[in-house]
């Protein structure tokens, strides 16, 4: 390698520190705009609106990252909440109600990796399948009703603070953010992962069990839909097939604003961290300005399109 | 029409050509799976086998087969399009006020075309000279879409005059319109594949993007085209949509492009490129079709819809899998 190429791989900004700046330069425009919204209380309240979709995107990077995909969790989450509200009504305590939505959202994602691995079918067939089946068991389940009778104490999950200004969920996607971070990038499994969305056969042919490392990805994926699912009803106090209606395709653009590869291979959890902040915050911004929140889509979008270009425009710069 | 040249391998048994093509056809599965379904709920399902309720099933997944049979070929390619919905969106945005300007129904279709085709152009430049995955580029494409026309359109509900309905409405030769262009469509697409060299090369390009570089063939271009076939079937779509239900909302076709996709993987087209018919999309919508509707006759709770459908489409991604690991094609 050149003292050039060495120097400009040095000098050049990382992808994580380009999406960290957009980020605080995003929150400072929308905070000169729009008077009274840097308040600690208010960035900090936001985090009620994308500790969940915030917590699903951190699953979705591990999936990508091994070349995969996951339409189904925008389902899963309503069968995840309906299964909480559903099995509450009819007499389980509630404690057990929720391990029941975590077991059905763990249920959900390894049955997803099972019928991606075992019947090597594409991960984008089989997850629009379970796309409609999920939601499908969810109506089933639920005829259309909902349930919105809880305890008092369900709230904890997505509806309190600690201090009066600290989201619980929030401390919750700090936690899981920072678990996943590491595992994705010091430990064995995430190199795994990262060699199976580089080259599936030959990370195979060096001894990879790639069915297994890509099950434990689709499995744990589920478990932070069920986790995501037992805050999004906490928050709402309320139990419906309809929840998470077309989550799936935010989440994959959170994803892949915060630089994860779509094709496999190269991405981080600190990225992904910054692509939720980055979208959620505008929307955020945008509703608290008063803006109508149909160009909050627009501008996802844009920033989508815009920021993939621009990656491979980085990546063509660096060769 | 069978679409990938098999080498012919010398068999214990003599199998007819015939046979031998017909076992290689992509569709063959999914068609005898309609074929069986068909049957069974003529002798079952009382009021199934009436011309008036076939008509009605084909009539109303007239839309999705329309915008399917032309995504068909983008997956050919070995690319995929979400954008869809929000396509069908603004394009019947674009062609209900053209209508309520200017009246009429060929003016508007036009309008819905160019602006369905130059949308899908800049999917297809942006997913090929741009080298965005067009998994990301059309979700992009999708999202800003529909956010332009909820923003334009908001909550206004515009109904349409009759001669402007003419796509969807009525049945000027006996067949309702929107049959009569499903199967022009249909028409065009198998023209396309087997007598135009583009059609050719599109299964050239994905089954082996790598060879068919090799080769000289245009990929980007050729790519590129499959996204303005697609973004011009949803200008003819939402033509067809409008004429239907007689009113342009910004909500309109929400959802469509999964339903889309749905329809061309349960016909059997592959969904990294290279394999598949134009009976695919059209035997995936209809099947969809049928069995939403035998859940209709048989007075099933709308509750369960969702869930026969999305077991029915694992059943059937399941079925194509086993099949392939045990015939070998893959393993």
């Amino acid at each position: 390698m050149s003292v050039t190429t060495s120097l400009r791989r040095l000098t050049w900004p990382s992808r994580d520190a380009v999406l960290a700046v957009l980020f605080i330069a995003e929150v400072a425009m929308i905070g000169i705009l729009v008077p009274g919204y840097l308040s600690p209380y208010g960035l900090l309240d936001a985090s009620r609106q994308f500790a969940e979709v915030g917590l699903i995107a951190l699953g979705m990077t591990l999936i990508i990252v091994a070349g995969g995909i996951d339409l189904s969790v925008g389902s899963l989450l309503a069968l995840v909440s309906v299964t909480i509200g559903f099995s509450f009504q009819a007499g389980l305590p509630l404690g057990a109600a929720l391990f029941a939505g975590l077991a059905v959202g763990a249920a959900g994602g390894f049955f997803n990796g099972v019928m991606v691995t075992s019947l090597r079918l594409h991960p984008l067939v089989v997850t629009l399948a379970t796309f409609a089946l999920y939601r499908g068991i969810a109506f089933a389940v639920s005829k259309g009703a909902a349930v919105s009778s809880f305890p008092e104490w369900f709230g904890i999950f997505g509806q309190t603070s600690i201090g009066g200004l600290v989201p619980v969920q929030l401390i919750c996607f700090a936690l899981l953010a920072l678990v996943l971070a590491l595992l994705l990038a010091r430990t064995p499994f995430g190199r795994r992962l990262y060699a199976i969305g580089n080259n599936e056969l030959a990370a195979r042919f060096s001894g990879v069990n790639t069915a297994l490392t890509r099950i434990i990805a689709y499995t744990l994926t589920g478990c932070l839909v069920g986790l995501a699912g037992i805050i999004y009803t906490s928050r709402i106090s309320s139990a419906r097939g309809n929840a998470g209606y077309g989550l799936e395709l935010t989440v994959i653009a959170m994803v892949v604003l915060g630089g994860t590869r779509i094709t496999g291979g190269s991405g981080t959890v600190l990225g992904t961290v910054l692509g939720v902040l980055i979208l959620s915050y505008l929307q955020d911004g945008l509703t608290y300005g008063g803006v109508r929140s149909d160009w909050a889509l627009i501008v996802t979008g844009a920033f989508l399109i815009v920021a993939v270009l621009l990656n491979e425009i980085f990546r063509r710069v660096r060769r | 029409m069978a679409v990938e040249t098999q080498v012919e391998m010398p068999m214990a048994r003599a199998m007819t050509s015939r046979e031998r093509r017909w076992r290689s056809w992509p569709q063959t599965p999914s068609l005898v799976f309609l074929v069986v379904l068909i049957v069974v709920l003529c002798v079952t399902t009382p009021g199934f086998a009436t011309a008036a309720n076939l008509r009605g099933v084909i009539e109303q997944v007239a839309v999705v087969a329309i915008v399917a049979l032309a995504v068909n070929q983008v997956v050919l390619a070995g690319e995929i399009d979400v954008s869809t919905g929000s396509l069908v969106a603004i394009c019947s945005f674009v062609y209900g006020n053209v209508a309520l300007s200017q009246g009429g129904a060929w003016l508007p279709l036009c309008a819905a075309l160019i602006a369905g085709g130059a949308i899908g152009a800049v999917n297809g430049v942006l997913s090929t000279y741009g080298r965005v995955p067009s998994i990301v580029a059309t979700v992009g494409t999708q999202f800003i879409l529909r956010g332009i026309v909820l923003l334009a359109g908001g909550a206004q509900v515009l109904n349409l005059a009759v001669d402007s309905r003419s796509f969807g409405a009525g049945a000027p030769l006996g067949i309702p319109t929107s049959i009569v262009v499903l199967a022009a469509i249909f028409l065009a697409m198998q023209w396309l594949s087997s007598h135009t060299t583009f059609g050719r090369d599109i299964y050239a390009v994905g089954g082996n993007s790598r060879a068919a570089l090799a080769t000289g063939l245009p990929i980007h271009r050729i790519r590129l085209l499959t996204f303005v076939l697609s973004g011009v079937s949803c200008g003819l779509a939402a033509a067809v949509l409008l004429g239907q239900i007689g009113q342009l909302q910004a909500t309109a076709a929400t959802g469509l492009e999964l339903k889309v996709i749905a329809a061309i993987v349960l016909g059997g087209t592959r969904i990294t490129g290279g394999r598949g018919s134009n009976v695919s999309p059209v035997i995936g919508a209809v099947l969809v079709g049928v069995i939403l509707n035998a859940l209709t006759l048989n007075r099933v709770s709308g509750a369960y819809e969702l869930l026969v459908l999305g077991a029915l489409i694992l059943a059937a991604v399941s079925f194509e899998g086993v099949r392939q690991r045990l015939s070998g094609e893959r393993n």
